[in-house]
Order: structure tokens, then C-alpha cells, then sequence
């Protein structure tokens, strides 16, 4: 398990395990109301560089690493509009959040979304769950401009312009990727728990 | 034995006693990990040489029956030929997508062709391993 930003997985490229880059990740399809990765759109490799017609379903997703997007074969490619179909029917808007104001149920704009967190089980398996967004801070954060790390509620509201977090969020702010694992774990067991 | 001291080793019939021409490239199928031709320069009679027509690799030359064994490639070695199939200096990606190194050289048996270790930039790993050699990268199943 490991955590990403999306800004790190476009451009990477889709690799079959015969070795061939077939593509490259062009945009996250955000799934489950904006709370999970359905999947990829595509952009053609080098001189082919345009948007390709098929994209990258999650559920054909090999791994995703560092380095490259593992796939079995170039057949696991599907049209993109049923990717996108997918997702909206599980209540995905697409989930285009950047930019989005962050603002708390008690009515506190925390920043602005410049990134989303993803959780990534190696190799690839169930869902690819956002658990995060990194955010350029307001104020009421302490430091205006820096960017730092909040974790997501499992379901949240999201409006395109708004995303709204419970007041608690601010809590559970990171740094770096490096301890934001453990800020999600605890701000979703403080959420689930008694208190 | 490595792909890098096997290089440029003459090729020599063992009926005439003739050089026929120098290992170039190896041919690599990665279904089966192993060896399975020798792609070669400098030679009249063809460019390749199936394994299975190798008489023996040795320290020092490439033994085969005559110059009838070289030809052009069949097509299952067709598929496996040329320069976006060759490993060495290649990047190795794993299977959870992450890059590995490159591909400094590798270990085969030169008596069955079979690939025993990938010498990556980053350390060796089992022959067994490799699962697939593109134009873009070598995979190699992860741990």
C-alpha cells in the first residue's frame, strides 16, 4: 500500500507486461461520488501524443507503481466514454475538484485543492480509494500559501466549487506523504469512533 | 556465461573448420526465458542460428555442423528479433511498475540457453523472473 498524488500519475506511462508503452495516463477518472479512481483517459506515446480514444478501467489496472502503469496487454483497453459512463453512474461527477475552495461544516475555508491523494494496494486489487487532498492553506490553517495534506472522510460532499470537510479535518493535517497515512487513519477512526 | 563475453565470439564449422560469421544479438524469448537463437554479423551463409542447431558454446567459439545451419529467422524468431527485443541497456520495469535499473548484462547456461540472472544496475535478479521484452522496457515479475 502506498500513497500517491494524481499530479505524479498523469504522463506516467502504460506499460503491458510484454514491455510495450502503449500509452500514457492522461487524466484520473474520479468513481463513487469523487471517493475512489474509476480510472484513466489516455494520451498517445511520443509522436502519437494526442488523446487516444480508449482509456484504462481501474478494475484492468495490473499495479500502479512508481515508475509505470502495469497492464497484462494492450486488450484490457476499453472506450473511454464507458469508463466515464461507469463512474457517473456510481455517482462520480467526475470528481474535478481542483481548485475546489475547501471548506469546513462549521463554515471555515481551510484553502484551495491543488492535488488529490490516492491509496494504491501493491499489486493492484479492489478499490483505489482518494483519501486525501493536498491543499494550498488559508489562514485559518496557521500558515497562509504552504501546502499541506488533509485527509478525506470516506464520503464527502464535493460541488465542484466547494468540498465540504468536517471541522475535525484540520486536526489531522500533514506534511508530507510520509506521515499522512497515518493522519487518515486516525481522522477516519476519530469519525467511526464513539467520540 | 554473459551475453557481454559472449559477444563478437566467432562462430565455427565443425565439418569445414571455417569461420562463419561472429555472435551479434541473442535472441531472447521470455515465455521460456532461455536463449533461443543467435543473431550474427559477418555472415554469408545467414544471420541466424537457432539454438537448437548450436553444436556448443564454448570459451572460445561457437561450434555449429556446417554452414547449413545458418538461415534466416524463423518466424517465431522473427517475432523476437531486432532492437526493441534486446535487453541489454534496456530499463527493468516490475510488475508493481517500478523501475528497477538497467540492464547491465545477463547470465545464461551456455549449454541450454536457459537465462539464469539479469544484471541490473540495481542487483541481480533470477532469470525465472522475466516475463516480458518490449521496446520500452524488460518486466520482470515482482518479489
Amino acid at each position: 500500500m502506498r500513497l500517491m498524488r494524481t499530479s505524479e500519475v498523469t504522463k506516467r506511462p502504460v506499460v503491458t507486461f510484454s514491455g510495450e508503452d502503449i500509452a500514457q495516463i492522461k487524466d484520473v477518472v474520479y468513481s463513487a461520488g469523487g471517493g475512489a479512481v474509476g480510472g484513466f483517459t489516455l494520451a498517445g506515446r511520443g509522436m502519437f501524443s494526442g488523446p487516444l480514444k480508449q482509456g484504462l478501467a481501474w478494475s484492468s489496472v495490473a499495479a500502479l507503481g512508481a515508475d509505470a502503469v502495469m497492464v497484462r496487454d494492450e486488450t484490457v483497453l476499453e472506450p473511454t466514454q464507458s469508463i466515464l459512463d461507469a463512474s457517473a453512474s456510481s455517482g462520480g461527477s467526475g470528481g474535478d475538484v481542483l481548485g475546489s475552495q475547501v471548506l469546513t461544516d462549521s463554515g471555515v475555508a481551510l484553502g484551495t485543492v491543488v492535488d488529490v491523494i490516492i491509496q494504491v494496494d501493491q499489486p493492484a486489487g479492489g478499490q483505489c480509494d482518494v483519501v486525501g487532498y493536498e491543499i494550498e492553506a488559508s489562514e485559518a490553517l496557521g500558515s497562509k500559501g504552504t501546502r499541506v495534506l488533509m485527509p478525506l472522510p470516506d464520503t464527502l460532499a464535493a460541488s465542484g466549487e466547494h468540498l465540504m470537510v468536517p471541522a475535525a479535518a484540520k486536526d489531522f493535517v500533514a506534511q508530507d506523504l510520509a506521515g499522512f497515512g497515518a493522519a487518515v487513519l486516525a481522522f477516519r477512526a476519530q469519525l467511526e469512533g464513539p467520540g | 556465461m554473459r551475453f557481454s563475453d559472449a559477444a563478437g565470439r566467432q562462430v565455427v564449422s565443425t565439418s569445414t573448420a571455417e569461420t562463419l560469421g561472429r555472435v551479434d544479438e541473442f535472441v531472447v524469448d521470455p515465455r521460456t526465458h532461455a536463449v533461443v537463437a543467435v543473431a550474427l554479423k559477418k555472415a554469408e551463409a545467414g544471420d541466424t542460428l537457432a539454438w537448437s542447431d548450436i553444436t556448443a558454446f564454448g570459451a572460445d567459439a561457437v561450434t555449429v555442423s556446417g554452414a547449413d545451419k545458418l538461415s534466416g529467422p524463423s518466424p517465431e524468431v522473427a517475432a523476437l528479433v531486432g532492437k526493441e527485443h534486446r535487453l541489454l541497456g534496456r530499463r527493468a520495469l516490475s510488475t508493481t511498475g517500478d523501475e528497477l535499473g538497467k540492464v547491465d548484462d545477463v547470465e545464461f547456461d551456455p549449454e541450454t540457453g536457459v537465462i539464469t540472472a539479469l544484471v541490473l544496475s540495481g542487483g541481480e535478479v533470477a532469470g525465472v523472473r522475466l516475463i516480458g521484452v518490449g521496446s520500452y522496457a524488460v518486466v520482470v515479475q515482482a518479489e
